[in-house]
């Protein structure tokens, strides 16, 4: 008895999803950027599920190593951007951040 | 011997900017980077076009580089692409990060690793260094957006294209993902060699996040929320590599993945591929980039518009691609060069145009600047007609090329060139109308005016782009020749 | 499909019926006679003074983002060395690469003085 790819594939989708909605519907810059981070462990999620049904190179394995890396690189930049922004304006919703508007 | 010339850029880009980051950390007195990080990507690029217009193939090189990263001629012209914005950016850096008192070595270190990813993520033929390229790329480029730290309008940008631009890099990943899924693999042979036996619900699904993905990262409308605020709040050396180099990059590989991933019957059919999604997208971005752009006040702002309303006239070139292949695609080479170098015109002029304290990046600064100081003004108008398509710059082939493919596409296409060139009678309005402030009004009573900055790395990266606008738009020969010779290898 | 699994649906919701059932039954069942002492955060402790949410400084920020960051290369180290004798002097070779240029972050970020706490 072995649960198939697909409830992987459904899993990863449904975690996207709430990362996703999340991004788009939050305006706290620290909440997006966690949203982020939970799209790309939907993303590992597949690669390393797929790797299991076609382990010929392990290129899944390697694959969510890399996004774990790079994530963090990604998050060492938003927060410092975000840090920024707050010393700036004291605030981290990205609805204030309103100076530039067309 | 003759395989490392493929991979050379790369280790140059590598080598050289960790070799600044340890002459930024060391060097006591003020140091030149700005010339070291411009002579090593103009290596670089200079490398990458001789061994192109050479003609030298890639004979065996060792499959640890080629399962990754194409060595091919499409790879080496985007090379040259990416590597002369880069340098020529270097250049524009070094006269206003210190007209500006910003000079800070990080910039020029950024400006290189930058150059690096966008060369790796030009060249990548897999979905893992598509993505390594991609972020470091982005990284950088949101790190110098940035670079004006006190400045809100600079962190505000910053903070919106971070979040933007991961959140794309993010639906991008996805995409890739749902084709590994799909096919079990992530280079893009293989996905293509498996397409057939894939699943066609995961395959659609993934290419139509792969397409939004790119859709921000080269700023196409509805995607392009981004751009005007990053391009305003950047510096403007930080715009002007953001428009050209990283721009060229992410079409790079657009085109790479489009064509060789998604290359197939189905992938390619106008019921259920990609041409019809992006015909779309390229008529929205063309009409939405070109109208927003005739409202700005700040000329940095137009640009923003302006380069998105490029993005439309390449994505039409692409489109065109899938009827008449290496033709479009050539065109699509061809264009991205000519706007590379007159982009760097508008904003190195730009650059050269203001001085400490008085930065001129609105039209109202602008006013009377082109009489007072006619040399300065004449690069923004050389670069501004290229931008318009006008002969016999640069830019007026690479519009020429583009539509005419459209032409020969047939069908609706026809109409896609036709709506391009009715926008880019609007572009016109918009690009002269600067014109017409620098040499057609007077400064407001009290106005403060703009005053030229005096720098030699700015007046080179001026004089270097003014003459190869004009050099592809007179004599345009070999370069067209490498463009196709690329082209027609890429498809294969 | 998921049968095998049916023990631990089991478990959770056994648990979940304890503690929702402990927290009713005392509720439900104990004596209540509040005074402020029995409502301080610590009863029979030195009052608290205070906001509770204090401000941190930044500064614990980028040593901590400075660690994560060098932290998370370690992860290539580990497929390395499972494959070490595989790959030979080629792999120790790349890997000596990839540390030293590591190691030139590092460098850098030391002498930028993002290492220094007193700035």
């Amino acid at each position: 008895m072995e649960i198939g790819l697909g409830a992987y594939l459904g899993l990863a989708m449904v975690l996207f999803g709430i990362g996703a909605s999340g991004f788009l519907m939050r305006r706290n810059a620290l909440i997006q950027l966690m949203s982020i981070e939970v799209m790309l462990n939907a993303v590992n999620i597949v690669f390393v599920a797929v790797n299991r049904f076609h382990p010929a190179d392990h290129v899944g394995q390697i694959f969510s190593f890399f996004v774990i890396a790079i994530a963090a690189a990604e998050a060492a930049v938003g927060l410092a951007l975000v840090i920024a922004l707050f010393r700036i304006k004291k605030t981290v919703e990205s609805d204030n951040a309103d100076t530039l508007r067309h | 011997m003759n395989d490392w010339l493929f991979v050379a850029p790369l280790l140059i880009l590598g080598l050289g900017s960790i070799l600044m980051m340890l002459v930024d950390a060391f060097a006591k007195e003020k140091s030149e980077l700005a010339i070291l990080s411009s002579i090593t990507m103009g290596v670089a690029g200079m490398i990458s076009a001789s061994a192109l217009l050479s003609g030298a193939e890639a004979a065996d090189a060792p499959e640890m580089v080629t399962r990754f990263l194409a060595v091919d001629p499409a790879a080496l012209f985007f090379d040259v692409v990416i590597c002369f914005g880069g340098a020529l950016s270097a250049l524009l850096a070094g006269g206003y990060l210190r007209e500006h008192g910003l000079e800070r070595g990080e910039f020029y270190v950024l400006l290189t690793l930058t150059t690096l990813g966008a060369v790796v993520l030009g060249r990548s033929t897999d979905m893992l260094s598509l993505f390594v390229g991609l972020e470091t790329m982005s990284l950088g480029v949101y790190a110098m957006v940035a670079f004006r730290r006190g400045s809100s309008t600079a962190i505000e940008g910053a903070v919106k294209y971070f979040l933007l631009g991961s959140f794309a890099a993010a639906i991008l990943l996805f995409g890739s993902a749902l084709m590994y899924a799909a096919t079990g693999s992530t280079s893009f042979t293989g996905i293509a060699a498996a397409m057939g036996d894939a699943d066609p619900k995961l395959v659609l699904i993934g290419l139509l996040l792969i397409i939004a993905g790119f859709g921000f990262k080269v700023s196409a409308v509805p995607f392009h929320m981004w751009t005007p605020d990053a391009y305003e709040g950047a510096i403007t050396p930080a715009t002007a590599f953001m428009s050209v180099a990283v721009k060229s990059a992410a079409f790079a590989v657009f085109v790479r993945i489009l064509f060789v991933t998604f290359g197939d019957e189905l992938s390619m059919s106008l019921a259920s591929g990609w041409p019809p999604v992006l015909a779309g997208l390229a008529a929205l971005t063309m009409v939405y980039g070109n109208i927003a752009a005739v409202g700005q006040e700040n000329v940095k702002r137009m640009l923003a518009y302006s380069s998105i309303a490029h993005a439309g006239y390449i994505l039409v070139g692409i489109v065109a691609a899938f009827r008449v292949g290496s033709e479009a695609v050539s065109a699509v080479l061809f264009y991205l060069l000519a706007y590379t170098f007159s982009n760097i015109l508008a904003f190195g002029s730009l650059i050269l145009l203001g001085s400490r304290g008085r930065e001129a990046v609105s039209f109202n600064d602008l006013r009377g600047v082109g009489r007072r100081h006619p040399m300065a003004a004449l690069p923004f108008i050389l670069g501004t007609l290229s931008l318009m398509g006008f002969p016999p710059t640069a830019g007026f082939l690479a519009k020429y090329y583009v539509f005419s493919a459209a032409v020969q596409a047939g069908g609706s296409m026809i109409l896609l060139a036709i709506l391009g060139m009715l926008t880019s009678a609007i572009g016109a309005f918009y690009y002269l109308r600067v014109t017409v402030f620098m040499f057609m009004r007077d400064p407001e009573p009290g106005q403060v005016k703009a005053i030229p900055m005096k720098s030699g790395y700015v007046v080179g990266a001026l004089a270097i782009s003014s003459l190869f606008v004009l050099g592809l738009g007179v004599m345009p020969g070999d370069v067209l020749e490498a463009a196709s010779r690329a082209a027609s290898l890429l498809l294969g | 499909m998921f049968a095998i699994y049916l023990p631990v649906l089991l478990l959770i919701i056994v648990a979940t019926l304890v503690a929702v059932g402990m927290f009713t039954g005392t509720s439900v069942a104990g004596p209540k006679n509040p005074t402020p002492e029995k409502m301080l955060p610590y009863e029979s402790g030195s009052n608290t003074t205070g906001a509770s949410h204090l401000r941190q400084s930044v500064k614990f920020y980028l040593t901590a983002i400075l660690f994560v960051v060098f932290d998370i290369e370690a992860v290539f180290l580990y497929p390395w060395s499972s494959l070490f004798r595989d790959l030979g002097w080629f792999g120790f070779v790349e890997m000596l690469a990839f540390l030293v240029i590591l190691g030139t972050t590092l460098l850098y970020a030391w002498k930028k003085g993002a290492l220094e706490w007193e700035t």
